[in-house]
């Protein structure tokens, strides 16, 4: 791959983008950026749930935490190739197998986030809720979650940022998305059809960002008031 | 109204016990203060009462039920709570804030409006900080939105946990004024924790002075603790002016007043200077019954005839009768005629010496 991609960048005829296959290919760009965009979803939704109910458990049970770190912790450190070998033979070249290995990645990001968001609710702000009568369930699902928001929005940025790039890595296990351009382009040494494939990918990983920061503003306006007084 | 009898808590992985043995009784619509250095127990007694914390031994009932009868969530809805970094929820707005019980209630949002209307009016909140979040309020505003939550649901029994604590000096003692003026109105039942015996002193009324590991040295009123310290550690916890305290738990109404040296404003200079022999001072008040106009000093008066009316001065400092002997003490050290003229709203009632205030003191 890395000598195609030489020759690739060594191809010395003709211009170096070629904007006509561009103008051709609209609909191709189009339509994955749609396979690209619900892969992605898709996996940071699942990791999401996945992580909450993770997150839960360690916050309930404190000495879980630990071992939930470690067991996220080696899925996020095995290189995503070597991943897809060991699901291909579950799951084939399917969905299922790009999904499994997606979500893993997020895992530990998201667990992280979200326990540290819930850990730091100052406790003054935790006994004054139970002191007025919340149980423990309304206390954390009125106080301690609301105001663990901004770190548990940092987490999901990272992991959607993380996993649009992951994505494109899915083509080798036959999933759309922006990888079909980049993996085409360099089998058949067309920088155009490499680029368009990446520039679309790191676009889609800067608006989503930017979307979810928005996002992020709505949902903690006690946080904008602050760095406005 | 609260009763806990035999009172004992030692925390898990403790040897020393946090609370000993402690009975004491909380009678309904007064103040009473726990107070005392750190360690000795205070907020564990007081978050005893909501159930934050359970006794190791003891019971406690508040109304007459045993505050175990019912599930801690229930019985800290009908307890108003107050904390010392008063613990706003930052991420609700004021009247989210204040709404907090009364949504854990399921009042409906009619009723919660509307009570949180009046209780802006109770606490003295500007209406427009309704939608403001706390980050954005001063630290008194905090503290009167803190009140104001607790006061919410209209609990008989408030626990308050050094409420005062987070704001300076001079809005300290603003808040404390109100905070006895509202109480004035409300009588709630109300334990409070400090550890400024001053606070103690100005807002109880009976004071619970706890020593380490939470024995109970004395339980009584301001004024008989001041009086009367049942022992050596009670002392010293008052600390070396208990005289002055005392004076600032009397009432000038309560005084003998004097009238003075005063005469009106057409009398003679002879005159003026018979009375201010008969009284041994060096300046002569001008006025007349329910009037004082203000002072002329000796060396102004010149001889024969008339006063010198354009030599008189106001007197500054015009104590109300609500104020404390203390108060009046402060105004004869710093004035120049060593008198305190006291007066109910405008009319001149009489004037507090340094000697009819120590008079107080010995009584």
């Amino acid at each position: 791959m890395i000598l195609a991609a030489s020759s690739l960048i060594a191809q010395g005829s003709g211009p170096l983008i070629d904007w006509g296959w561009i103008g051709t290919h609209i609909d191709d760009m189009v339509e994955a950026t749609l396979e690209h965009a619900v892969l992605t979803g898709v996996a940071v939704s699942v990791g999401f749930v996945v992580s909450m109910v993770l997150s839960l458990i360690a916050i309930r049970w404190r000495r879980t935490y630990t071992p939930i770190t470690w067991v996220t912790g080696i899925f996020y450190t095995i290189p995503s190739l070597a991943l897809f070998t060991f699901l291909v033979p579950i799951w084939g070249l399917s969905m299922t197998t790009a999904q499994v290995a997606l979500v893993s990645y997020t895992l530990l990001i998201l667990v992280r986030n979200i326990v540290a968001g819930v850990d730091g609710v100052s406790p003054d702000v935790l006994e004054a809720s139970r002191g007025m009568g919340m149980t423990s369930r309304q206390a954390f699902m009125n106080v301690q979650l609301p105001l663990a928001l901004p770190a548990i929005f940092a987490g999901v940025r990272i992991a959607a940022v993380t996993t649009i790039g992951l994505v494109t890595v899915t083509v080798l296990i036959g999933q759309g998305g922006y990888g079909v351009f980049i993996l085409r382009g360099i089998r058949r040494a067309f920088l155009t059809e490499a680029l368009v494939g990446t520039v679309l990918s790191v676009l889609m990983a800067v608006v989503v960002d930017a979307a979810l920061v928005g996002i992020e503003r709505r949902a903690t306006p006690w946080a904008r008031s602050r760095a406005a007084s | 109204m609260i009763r806990m009898r035999n009172v004992g808590k030692v925390y898990d992985g403790s040897a020393d016990p946090a609370v000993t043995d402690l009975t004491l009784d909380v009678d309904e619509g007064d103040i009473v203060v726990l107070v005392g250095p750190s360690g000795c127990g205070k907020t564990t007694t007081l978050k005893m009462i909501n159930r934050l914390i359970d006794p190791t031994s003891g019971s406690i009932t508040v109304a007459g039920r045993d505050i175990t009868e019912v599930s801690a969530p229930e019985l800290r809805r009908g307890i108003g709570y107050v904390i010392q970094q008063i613990g706003l929820l930052p991420h609700r707005t004021i009247e989210q804030n204040i709404a907090t019980v009364p949504a854990l209630l399921g009042w409906d949002r009619k009723r919660t409006m509307a009570r949180i209307d009046e209780l802006f009016e109770v606490v003295d909140l500007d209406p427009s900080m309704r939608d403001r979040y706390p980050s954005e309020l001063s630290g008194g505003q905090r503290q009167r939105v803190g009140v104001a939550r607790a006061l919410a649901a209209d609990p008989p029994v408030m626990l308050m946990d050094e409420p005062f604590g987070a704001v300076d000096p001079i809005v300290r003692g603003k808040l404390q004024d109100e905070f006895l003026a509202l109480q004035e109105r409300l009588h709630k039942t109300i334990v409070m924790v400090t550890h400024d015996i001053d606070e103690a002193i100005k807002l109880g009324d009976r004071i619970a002075i706890l020593n380490l590991g939470g024995i109970l040295e004395q339980y009584d009123t301001p004024m008989r603790i001041l009086e009367a310290p049942a022992n050596d550690f009670v002392m010293d916890f008052l600390g070396p002016e208990r005289g002055l305290k005392r004076l600032s738990l009397i009432p000038i109404r309560t005084a003998e007043l004097a009238e003075g040296p005063v005469v009106g404003r057409d009398s003679t200079i002879d005159d003026a200077r018979a009375v201010m022999a008969r009284h041994g001072v060096d300046w002569i008040g001008i006025g007349t019954a329910g009037i004082l106009e203000g002072w002329i000093d000796a060396a102004d008066l010149g001889d024969g005839g008339g006063l010198p009316l354009g030599a008189m001065r106001p007197f500054r400092s015009r104590l109300s009768l609500d104020a404390s002997l203390l108060d009046a003490l402060d105004v004869v050290v710093s004035s120049r005629t060593s008198v305190a003229a006291v007066f109910d709203d405008d009319r001149y009632v009489g004037m507090l010496t340094a000697e009819t205030i120590g008079r107080e003191i010995i009584h």
